[in-house]
This record gives structure tokens, sequence and C-alpha cells, in this order.
């Protein structure tokens, strides 16, 4: 009972957290940040007024008229003429009930409906995949390098592995992308290498259409499969360059203090096999503490880098459709900008809450609390 | 109790403490990164001209620098031999009409110059010139180029189609070679080659050019002016050139102060808000704890980058205001470590004697509580400047967040919009990202450095 209690109360705050978020976006939308809207209303009507007066001459006066009428109309449509406070719930009704609109450019996603919808749901895979494999797997080569650079206390590996944690932390993760890109994919070419990377995107350019529209499809396809572990390599890589040090760091850390814990050294006193010492009595209390400080740490480096690393690779995941609504197309395409977002706020929320359980299932003290 | 109270940080003097961190490898090693640092600031701050920022957006200024061009330096590394810019320039005064000059260039390498621009400044709208210019070869031969019309700053000589047939001329008549030169590119290297055995080659050796400039309304004459000639080069300065001509060393430099004042900047901001909100909810405790604490979590779990994407999009928000927004929402952190400390002061034996000696919570606040949360103050700043950097030098990649002068993370935005990743131009994707790195690190080292002055149980 508790244990719901405790979940319950996780997923609470949680939402709470996704809610802010939203509303503080929505209120920014619809209060200083109206007059985008309304200056590509502008826009867009001249565009449309002078076409129409390629076949139906005007005289100016007609053509202001007609103009006004269309802003007005448009205006109405978009809820611009009520007042701020409506809007922002209007604006948040529609994201939370998946009523996201059409992208501004439905041609520059490659997503025929241009619907803002599919756009986001196209690339939800993408980023799980990248996301969850990269942390999960970082974590585990982390961790584990962690652990034996603090039975190895002093030694010239642990050494290494401290000031390579610690420098990790300064290291922009795109930017590592760019560099991966450089040498494995450039240079390799120039230099006639057998073994080669593609320059980015997430499957071979024919497979795209089974991507996008049908990706559990292509997931059964041995062929697309590999593509896609292909295309995963150097993403992958550039994750673990960033990542593993800051796990090996916090792991060592946390480790070290425990190691000279008086029930360890008890332990080796009592010729315990060092396996045994390692699972049980170091790993076991060191775990909570690892993943805290983890978790503290993941919204600023891991979360914003992530993205940029998808947009730097055109991983098709959550944070390419952001670079692309926000620099691949002339003005910032809102809607998708928008649904982004939220969705990758969602799905950094749900990653939180599974850490969150996690720790709350390996800490005894958090279990018991809670009771 | 001593008279003259020393100021002490976790128990140790200033002189001691200074003593610990110069002796420690790291401390050498981060007195020395910041002293790059800071000398790179304060001589970007000194070179670069005030109004750089709109120099450098502005791409007729950058137009005589080669494009796309690796620093000059690749030279020693390759041997390959790319011609340097070259640029020769002469004041002149005079009312007569006829100004006539020559320049010597001594051609050693393997790939000549791309092309030629003259340049004269000042140009006003009304007054144009006519430029003859003879180029005497090694082989002694001479092509002569011209008349050229000259209305503006800058004149590019090599693309005009009297250029490319003067020079296809030269070589039918000496070489009997019939020369194409490809539609949209310049016939200037062609100048500085010649013709053996039925092919190209680079024709090493002096050659003298001989500039002649006429002004087109005699009664005017040439004036005061300040008249080059530019050999658009293959290989640029220190850092090299990016598609448009930008000299990327100043552009680099530019970024020196700029991302050191944001990054400090945010660190002191964020800083100041945790201490307040760690100190009075550590303090005050009870209901205002319990708020405050809740609220530490809340600002903890906050996508910070994601929403200021958005922001930055919808305000239009540039660097600094960013930064703004980036201290407000991410001083979780800090906040929650000042208040685990100031909750330990407050529940200490030393605290409750000074009460019962009657002393009040701002006394205690003062000489108490402060001193011991300052070295981590200072540790929290230290530690909060490469997360700033790294998160606007992300804004900028997406070319959000602005600023007047570059960027490094702009500048990496550019160079992939413009694709110099496929077409391996190193030198416009590597340093940018390494001075990031280079300022976050420093200021890692640093607070590895600082952590056993703070920390006095890691002292040894």
């Amino acid at each position: 009972m508790s244990m719901l209690r405790g979940i319950a109360l996780r997923i609470i705050n949680l939402t709470v957290i996704l809610l802010v978020v939203l509303i503080v976006i929505a209120a920014v939308l619809s209060g200083p940040a109206s007059q985008v809207l309304k200056d590509t209303i502008q826009r867009e009507t001249s565009e449309m007024v002078t076409t129409i007066m390629l076949h139906h001459p005007m005289t100016p006066a007609q053509a202001e008229q007609l103009k006004q009428t269309i802003i007005k109309q448009l205006e109405n449509a978009y809820g611009l003429n009520k007042p701020v406070y409506i809007r922002v719930f209007y604006v948040l009704f529609n994201i939370l009930s998946f009523n996201w609109g059409f992208s501004y450019y439905p041609d520059a996603y490659g997503v025929p409906s241009g619907s803002v919808v599919s756009i986001i749901m196209s690339a939800l895979p993408g980023t799980i995949i990248l996301d969850t494999l990269g942390i999960l797997l970082s974590a585990l080569i982390g961790i584990e390098l962690g652990l034996r650079a603090a039975l190895k206390y002093g030694s010239l590996y642990d050494r290494a592995i401290t000031y390579y944690g610690a420098v990790d932390s300064g290291i922009p993760q795109w930017w590592v992308g760019i560099l991966m890109i450089l040498v494995f994919a450039v240079y390799l070419r120039l230099i006639h290498s057998p073994i080669v990377f593609p320059y980015g995107g997430i499957v071979d350019p024919q497979y795209y259409n089974v991507w996008l529209y049908d990706t559990a499809k292509a997931f059964i396809n041995p062929k697309i499969l590999a593509s896609l572990l292909y295309h995963m390599v150097l993403p992958m890589l550039t994750v673990f360059i960033v990542n593993i040090g800051g796990w090996a760091y916090f792991a060592r850390s946390v480790v070290l203090n425990i190691i000279r814990e008086d029930y360890v050294t008890f332990a080796r006193v009592k010729g315990l096999p060092q396996g045994q010492i390692v699972s049980r009595y170091i790993m076991r209390p060191a775990m909570p503490a690892i993943l805290t400080s983890i978790f503290i740490s993941i919204p600023f480096i891991i979360f914003g880098g992530f993205l940029l690393t998808e947009a730097v690779f055109q991983w098709w995941g959550l944070g390419y459709v952001l670079n692309i609504a926000i620099v691949g197309v002339p003005t910032p395409d809102m809607p998708v900008i928008l649904a982004d977002t939220y969705m990758s706020t969602l799905l950094y929320i749900v990653l939180v809450f599974i850490l969150e359980i996690l720790i709350y299932y390996i800490d005894p003290r958090i279990r018991e609390s809670q009771g | 109790m001593a008279k003259v109270s020393e100021l002490r940080i976790a128990g140790m003097t200033l002189g001691e403490i200074t003593k610990i961190y110069v002796s420690s490898t790291l401390g050498k090693v981060s007195i020395a990164l910041f002293v790059i640092l800071i000398g790179a600031s304060i001589y970007a701050a000194v070179t670069l001209p005030p109004n750089f920022g709109s120099l450098w957006n502005n791409p007729l200024y950058w137009q005589i620098y080669p494009k796309d061009a690796p620093p000059a330096w690749v030279n020693y590394l390759s041997g390959n031999g790319y011609a340097p810019q070259v640029m020769f320039g002469r004041e002149v005064s005079t009312q007569g009409s006829t100004v006539r000059f020559s320049f010597r260039v001594d051609n050693e390498y393997s790939v000549p110059w791309r092309d030629l621009y003259i340049v004269i400044k000042p140009m006003s709208g009304s007054s144009t010139f006519t430029a003859y210019l003879s180029i005497r070869r090694p082989d002694g031969y001479v092509i002569t180029i011209g008349p050229l019309l000259i209305s503006s700053m800058y004149t590019e000589v090599g693309t005009t189609q009297q250029v490319e047939s003067q020079v296809i001329q030269f070589y039918l008549a000496k070489y009997g070679y019939m020369l194409t030169v490809p539609q949209g590119l310049s016939a200037v290297p062609y100048i500085f080659s010649t013709v053996s055995s039925g092919s190209l080659k680079p024709l090493k050796g002096i050659y003298v050019i001989n500039l002649t400039l006429i002004a087109n309304n005699p009664s005017k004459g040439i004036g005061n002016r300040l008249i080059s000639l530019v050999l658009e080069g293959n290989v640029y300065g220190l850092m090299g050139t990016d598609a448009v001509g930008h000299d990327l060393w100043l552009g680099l430099l530019a970024g020196f102060p700029l991302s050191l004042e944001v990054g400090v900047v945010y660190a002191l901001i964020s800083t100041a808000i945790a201490i307040a909100v760690g100190l009075a909810a550590g303090f005050m405790g009870g209901v205002v704890d319990e708020v405050l604490t809740r609220l530490t979590d809340f600002v903890i779990l906050i996508p910070a980058f994601v929403i200021l994407v958005v922001l930055s999009v919808l305000l239009r928000l540039n660097i600094w205001q960013a930064m703004l927004y980036l201290a407000i929402l991410s001083w979780g952190g800090a906040a929650r470590i000042i208040r685990s400390i100031t909750m330990q002061i407050r529940t200490a034996a030393y605290i409750e004697l000074a009460k019962v000696g009657g002393a009040s919570n701002l006394w205690i606040l003062r000489n108490h509580a402060l001193p011991q949360i300052l070295p981590y103050a200072l540790y929290l700043i230290v530690v909060g400047v490469p997360g700033a950097i790294l998160t606007l030098a992300g804004l900028n990649f997406l070319n959000l967040a602005g600023a007047n002068y570059p960027t490094w993370g702009n500048i990496l935005y550019y160079a992939e919009q413009y694709g110099a990743l496929e077409s391996g131009m190193w030198w416009w994707v590597v340093p940018p990202g390494l001075l990031i790195v280079l300022v976050a690190v420093t200021f890692i080292v640093t607070a590895l450095a600082i952590e056993p002055i703070v920390n006095p149980r890691l002292r040894r």
C-alpha cells in the first residue's frame, strides 16, 4: 500500500511539472508572443491578396478591405480576439488533447500529411531508441568503470578515469557528434577505407517510407534493422564518450565512501570472495546514491545533449524535428515546436519516473520512510 | 578574544588557502588555464574594433577574403604550397588624374592565387576610375589586362568576361594553347600558370604587377585615397576562413570575453538565488522550509533546455536574456546543497550557545552561517559556469539566443548550414568546439582544485 502511495505521489509531482511547463509555454505563446502569430497572419494575408489580385483586378481600397476582412476572420479563427487567459486554456487544451494542427511547412519533414501528430509520432521511436539505449548502456559501462577505478584507488587507471570523468561534463555532446562524422564518415571516405559510416540519418534512404509510416514493420525486416544499427554506431559512440565519464566519476566517488565502511573491511577479513563483497556489500548500498546524483544532472546535460546530437546526426527523432522546425524552415514552425516540446518533456518525465521507481526499489531507506 | 580578527574561510587564512591552491597540480593547471582565457579576452577586447559585430555580419566587408580557406600554417604540414592572401596598399594623394605603381610578388606556391581585387578607399558614388594591369611574368612575357571600370570600393578582376578573354588570348598567342576557364570561375590562377608539354603547370618566380589608375573625371583628379591590390589566397591567417570569408581567428577571439562574461554572470545570479532560497529554507524551518524544499525539488526537475529553446524562439531572446532565464530555471541543485549546510550549522551546539548568550538571528547569520557558506558558494559559482556555457552554446548552435558578436556555437551553426562537415573543413568545426571545451574544462579543473579547500575532509 505504502509503495503505491509513494508512486502515486511521484506521478502527481511529475504531472504537475509537465503542466507547469505547458502553462508557461502557453502563457508566453498567448501573451507576449501572440505578435508572432499576428505577423504571420498579416504576411500570409498580404500574399493571398496579391495572388487574388493577379486574377481579379481590384482598386487599392477594395484590396485593403479584403485584406482586413481576411485578417479579422483568421484572428477570429486563431482566437486572437479573446482575452489572454482564455487563450492560455485554448492552447493548453489543444496540446493536451493532441489537437496539434498542421505544420506551416509540411514539405520540410517528408511526412506527407503535414499533420503535426504524424510528424511527432514518426519521430518518437528514434528518440526512444537512442535515449534509452544510450542512457542504459552508458550507465552500465560507466558504473562498471567507476567501480573498478575505486577498487584500484590511486592507480594510474583510477586517475585516468577521474580526469576523464571530470572533463567529460565540459564537452558538448553534439560537438563530439560533429567530430565523429568528420572522422568516421568524411575522412574515412577520403582515404578510401573499406569501412565507412553514414553522414547521418536513421536508416538508408530507401527504407524511410517504412520507418516513417510503419515503424513496427521496420523492426521485423532484418535489412532495415541492420541499416538502423549501422546508422546507430556513430550516435551511440558519441553518447558513450560523453556520458560514460560522468557515470564513472559519480560511481567512483560513491564507492570510495562505502569501501571505507567498517562492514566492508569486516567482510574482507571474513574472507568473502571479492565478487561477493563487490556485489553485495559495495554495489547494493552504492546504487541509490549513484542514481540520485545522476538524476540531478539529467535535465541539464543529458537532456539537452541528446536533442542536439540527434540534430547533428539527422537522426529522425524529436531533436532533429525540433532542429528542422527552428532552423530548417524560413520562419519558426510553431505548431511543431510546441508539440515537440510537449512530447520531449513527456518523454523526459517518463524517464525520470522510471528512474525514481528504480531508486525506490533499490533504496530501502526511501522504501521504509514512505510507509 | 583577539582584537584584530583575521579573515578566515573554512578555518584558514587567505594566505594558507593560496598556498594550498598553488601547491596542488590542479591548482597550477587551473591558474594557467585562467591566464590563457583572461589573456585572450583582454587581447580580444583590445584588438577587435568596437563595431566588430556589424562588420562580421556585413558580407561585403569579407568579399576580398578567400572563402573556405584553411589556415595558412597547413603549408608547413602538408608541403602543398597553397598561396596565402597577399595585400599591397599605397596611400595616394595627388591632384593629377593618373597614378601608376608596381608591386612585386614571389609565386613559390604550386596552387596559385584564386582571384585579384582592386580596392579603393574611400569611394564615393560619383567618381569612377579606369584601371589597367600589366603583369610581367618570370618567363618574360607580359599579360595586359584592362581597361577595367572601377565604380565601387571593391572590384573583382578575375571573373569578368573581358579579363577571361584577355587571358585566353594571351595563352593562344604565346603558347598556341586553347585555354578554357570554367564558367563562373576566375581567370586569375591562369595568370600564374604556364603550359608545358601540352598541360597547365604553375609558373614559379617573381611577378611584377603594374597598376595604372586613371580618374574618369580629370577635373577632380584622384585625390586622397588608399589603393590596394589583393591577391585572394587559398589559405588564410591563423584559423582560416568560412564560406562568407569571415576570418575565423577574429570570430573565435570574439567568443572569449562573451562566453566568460555570460558564464560567470549566470553563475553569480543562480548562486545568489540558491543562497537566498537555501538560507531561508534552512534557517526559518517549518512551513517556509517545506514550501521552499518543494520548490527546489521542482526546479531541479524542470527541463531547462527545452523551455529555453521555446522561449528563445517565441520571445527572440538574445544571449543575455537567455542566460537570465537559464539562471532562473536552474538554481535547484545549488539551493539543495546550501540548505543542507545551513541545517547542519543551525543544529550545531555553538549556535545554541550563541542563542543562550542572547545573539539575534541576524547576528548568527552574519557571524556563524555566512562565513561557512561562502566557500561553498564560491565552489558552486565555479561549478555552475560550464553548464551554462554548454547550454548557451547549444542554443547558439540552433541559431537562437544570438549576440552582436559571433559566438562559438553560432559559428558551428553556420558550419553545419554550409555543409562544412561533409566537405571536411576541420578548421571551421574543430576550433570553436575545442574552445567551448577549454572554457568549460577550466572551470571544472578549478572546481576540483577548490574542493579540498571547501571540504576539509578531503584535505590531505
